[in-house]
């Protein structure tokens, strides 16, 4: 997938997902605004109460796009025969949209009424998506291969030494400069690898970045550079930075997403069954939808 | 297992058993709480108690419990009764699973169309706000009574809520005369309808004229049953006191009091009955506009113009008319000829046949008073002044007339200077007193009548016996003729100044007395005078 196509994927991936909310909001911000026992005499209720024409819809649809997100994913991740087919990460762009969105429109199929037992499976569809922001912002700090294969220090080391390589000798960067940059990171000691000491660093670091980045700039600027080549030498310059932060944080990292998994996937598990049980009582009792 | 798969197993071990612990501690099933009114039925065994597997809510269900709806389905009242809701799912309205505080019973009383009750809502009663009705006290039904707000219960009869002001006396349905938009006027009651049916004046008559307001069992009532109107007394006074029975319509209808039904009113029955021509006047003409006067009616005076202007007053009161007149008609006299006789002038003779108005009629008016008893006072003295006083004493004409008829006339002609001998006595009086005069118009003669004979007859001597007199140069024909026939009676030759002799006392007159004529008329010579022997023998 070239970069442009994968733009237009990702990039189809948000529209959508931002469009549906909208609609959603904007189509039954009256209705979801009402109390709930003043709900049921909302005209709009018939519609997008939870077993509403469109309501029982969204759930349907919702729980879908998450049972199609996840299942699709797994096979990808997990079946041998699936294990090249395709990138991880496009599957993985897949899968958080289905797994966003899905949500929100169970969300809204839920008319923000939480209660019962599926209250548990709304509670834990909402855990594990916010354990999935919270694993996306995870996943993407742990350096992989295209095909998602874990990068080793050593393996992150080289290419770190390769753009260090391209800025001096692609773009003339002198020795002192590429210094500057590749010690941006190491101002401070990372004392106790703690997820609080490690969000701390990553918020100083970005700060420390930016200002390393403009520094360089000048720099670079003093020294005769055009504006193109300076700003392409920054990017090299801030992939520089940012794969040292990564692997500086890479332990740490890699603890925190070993326990991510434990509560992400038990509590999409969890949703899971009772979602199903939801189904089973509210197909039990006649609510159908359209079928 | 390695220790790392075992911590990840322990994790996810943990977070099954706290989610699901949570699930069964803090939830069930159901979607959400029921409402109070069904806070009994909250619990997992409960589901189908409301719930039919597969089907959603069933109305039957819902039936099951709420009874008293059922039963209003059955008896086809009220708002569920109405095919358009009962059509519906009860859930579609009363839905569940909203909270403790939902209202299960949600009425927008701005958008409930109370049609679908069975009664709309019309007039005042759409202005109303529901509680203003929907409250206990209106509610009869024992099992509604105690439920508090309850909406149901209600009667769609007037009385449950309103409280008659009739008592009960005009039944349930008050709705056949009143509309909802007020109690009164009750536009929508026809008098018509009613056994007494508004005509004429009643139609224009105030209700409580006759629908009398009182005060009973403590509150006001106007008494609108019951109201006898067999016949006009109970409502009107009979002006009449009862004389002519309580059936005023032979009389009177209800178009006015006044305007009497001629065809029907029996005016026999009052004091004064109409009779003969009285029948046919219009009641006007005695009443006037206004039917109920009591025109005087003692005197026919009281109505009638007294015609004969005085002539029968007395002391300023005519005499009773009925004397002469009846009321099959004025000129239809009862008086008689014996009533007249009765008078100062008694009808005789021919006057016996002659017409009132002859002697009474005058310049088309009637007269009797001081019309005289003398017939001059009627008659005309044709006689002028041929009649002396002698027959004639004070234009009395008795004296020669009767009342029988003028031609017979009783006089004696003896009394005259003329006495009627002979032949004159079987002649007519016209023969000798009627005569042309110089106009050619005939007319009677007495005094003016000279006694001599030629005044009657013709003198066929032609003078030859005439004499002067006083009067004029007349013949003497008594010397000749008697008044028994024209012979010459009285005659004799002898007492002439030739008397006959011999042969010629033989003769027959003719030999001597010759037929002459002279100036054209021809005559017997009996004057003659000459005697002489050759006068009349030649030789």
């Amino acid at each position: 997938m070239s970069k442009r196509v994968h733009a237009i994927y990702v990039g189809s991936f948000f529209i959508v997902g931002i469009l549906s909310t909208l609609l959603l909001v904007i189509n039954g911000y009256q209705y979801y605004a009402t109390p709930l026992v003043d709900r049921f005499f909302n005209p709009q209720n018939s519609l997008l109460e939870p077993s509403g024409l469109v309501g029982e819809g969204l759930g349907v649809v919702g729980s879908f796009m998450m049972i199609v997100g996840v299942v699709i994913y797994m096979i990808r991740k997990r079946v041998k025969a699936f294990l090249h087919f395709g990138y991880l990460k496009n599957w993985l762009e897949l899968h958080i949209f289905l797994c966003t969105l899905g949500p929100v429109l169970v969300l809204f199929h839920t008319s923000f009424k939480f209660g019962g037992i599926v209250a548990v499976s709304f509670w834990s569809m909402t855990a594990v998506v916010l354990s999935g922001v919270v694993g996306r912002f995870l996943y993407v700090r742990i350096p992989k291969t295209i095909q998602g294969q874990i990068l080793s220090v050593q393996e992150l080391n080289d290419i770190g030494r390769d753009f260090s390589r391209r800025l001096q000798a692609d773009h003339h960067v002198n020795d002192e400069l590429i210094r500057m940059i590749e010690t941006a990171s190491d101002y401070t000691k990372l004392k106790k690898e703690t997820l609080t000491n490690s969000l701390t660093f990553l918020v100083k670091d970005s700060f420390h970045m930016r200002k390393t980045l403009r520094a360089f700039g000048k720099e670079l600027k003093s020294i005769g550079l055009s504006r193109h080549e300076i700003r392409r030498t920054k990017r090299i310059a801030r992939s520089r930075m940012i794969l040292a932060r990564r692997i500086r944080l890479l332990n740490v990292m890699h603890r925190f997403f070993r326990h991510w998994h434990i509560v992400h996937l038990p509590f999409a598990i969890v949703m899971f069954v009772i979602m199903f049980i939801h189904i089973g009582v509210v197909f039990a009792f006649g609510y159908r939808w359209i079928f | 297992m390695t220790t790392e798969k075992k911590g990840s197993f322990r994790y996810i071990s943990a977070v099954f058993l706290i989610t699901f612990m949570a699930a069964s501690a803090f939830a069930q099933i159901s979607p959400g709480p029921l409402t109070t009114a069904h806070a009994n039925l909250e619990g997992l065994s409960n589901c189908t108690k409301c719930h039919v597997l597969g089907k959603q809510v069933e109305n039957f269900k819902c039936l099951a419990c709420h009874t008293e709806i059922q039963d209003l389905i059955n008896q086809n009242r009220g708002y569920h009764a109405n095919p358009q809701v009962r059509s519906q799912n009860c859930a579609s309205c009363h839905s569940e699973h909203h909270g403790r505080q939902f209202e299960i019973i949600h009425f927008d009383t701005k958008s409930f169309d109370h049609t679908l009750t069975g009664y709309p809502l019309k007039g005042k009663h759409a202005t109303l706000q529901c509680r203003a009705c929907h409250q206990t006290k209106f509610i009869s039904s024992s099992e509604f009574e105690k439920r508090n707000g309850t909406y149901l219960g209600l009667s769609t009869s007037c009385s449950s809520c309103h409280e008659g002001p009739h008592q009960g006396t005009l039944g349930e349905d008050c709705a056949s005369c009143h509309n909802e938009n007020s109690f009164k006027p009750a536009t929508k009651f026809k008098h018509d309808k009613t056994e007494f049916t508004l005509t004429g004046a009643h139609k224009k008559v105030e209700c409580a004229k006759c629908h009398v307001s009182e005060v009973r069992n403590g509150k006001p009532f106007t008494q609108f049953a019951g109201v006898k109107f067999e016949n006009c007394v109970p409502c009107h006074r009979d002006l009449h006191n009862g004389k002519f029975g309580e059936i005023c319509e032979k009389c009177h209808t209800t178009v006015s009091f006044t305007l009497i039904e001629a065809k029907t009113f029996n005016h026999n029955l009052t004091d004064y009955p109409l009779i003969g021509m009285h029948a046919d006047v219009s009641c006007r003409n005695c009443h006037g506009d206004n039917l109920n006067s009591r025109p005087k009616h003692a005197l026919c005076t009281d109505c009638h113009k007294d015609a004969h202007h005085g002539d029968f007053t007395v002391n300023n009161v005519v005499e009773n008319c009925a004397d002469c007149h009846t009321v099959y008609g004025f000129k239809l006299t009862t008086f008689t000829i014996a009533m007249h006789d009765k008078g100062k002038f008694r009808l005789t003779g021919s006057h016996l046949a002659v017409p009132c108005e002859s002697c009474h009629l005058s310049s088309n008016s009637w007269h009797f008073k001081n019309l005289g008893t003398q017939c001059i006072d009627c008659h005309k003295n044709v006689h002028g002044t041929e009649l002396t006083e002698e027959f004639l004493p004070n234009d009395n004409c008795t004296s020669c007339h009767t009342t029988a008829t003028w031609d017979k006339v009783a006089f004696d002609h003896n009394k005259t200077s003329f006495k009627l001998l002979g032949k004159h006595a079987d002649v007519s009086c016209r023969s000798c007193h009627y005569r042309k005069n110089s106009a050619g118009v005939e007319v009677s003669v007495f005094r003016s009548l000279n006694p001599h004979c030629e005044t009657c007859h013709r003198d066929i001597h032609f003078g030859q016996f005439a004499v002067q007199t006083k009067g004029g140069k007349f013949s003497e024909c008594q010397n000749c003729h008697t008044f028994n026939n024209w012979s010459p009676t009285n005659f004799d030759h002898q007492k002439t100044k030739f008397p006959l002799t011999g042969a010629h006392a033989k003769l027959a007159c003719i030999e001597c007395h010759k037929e002459v004529t002279v100036n054209e008329n021809t005559f017997i010579q009996y004057k003659l005078k000459d005697f002489r022997c050759a006068a009349c023998h030649s030789s």
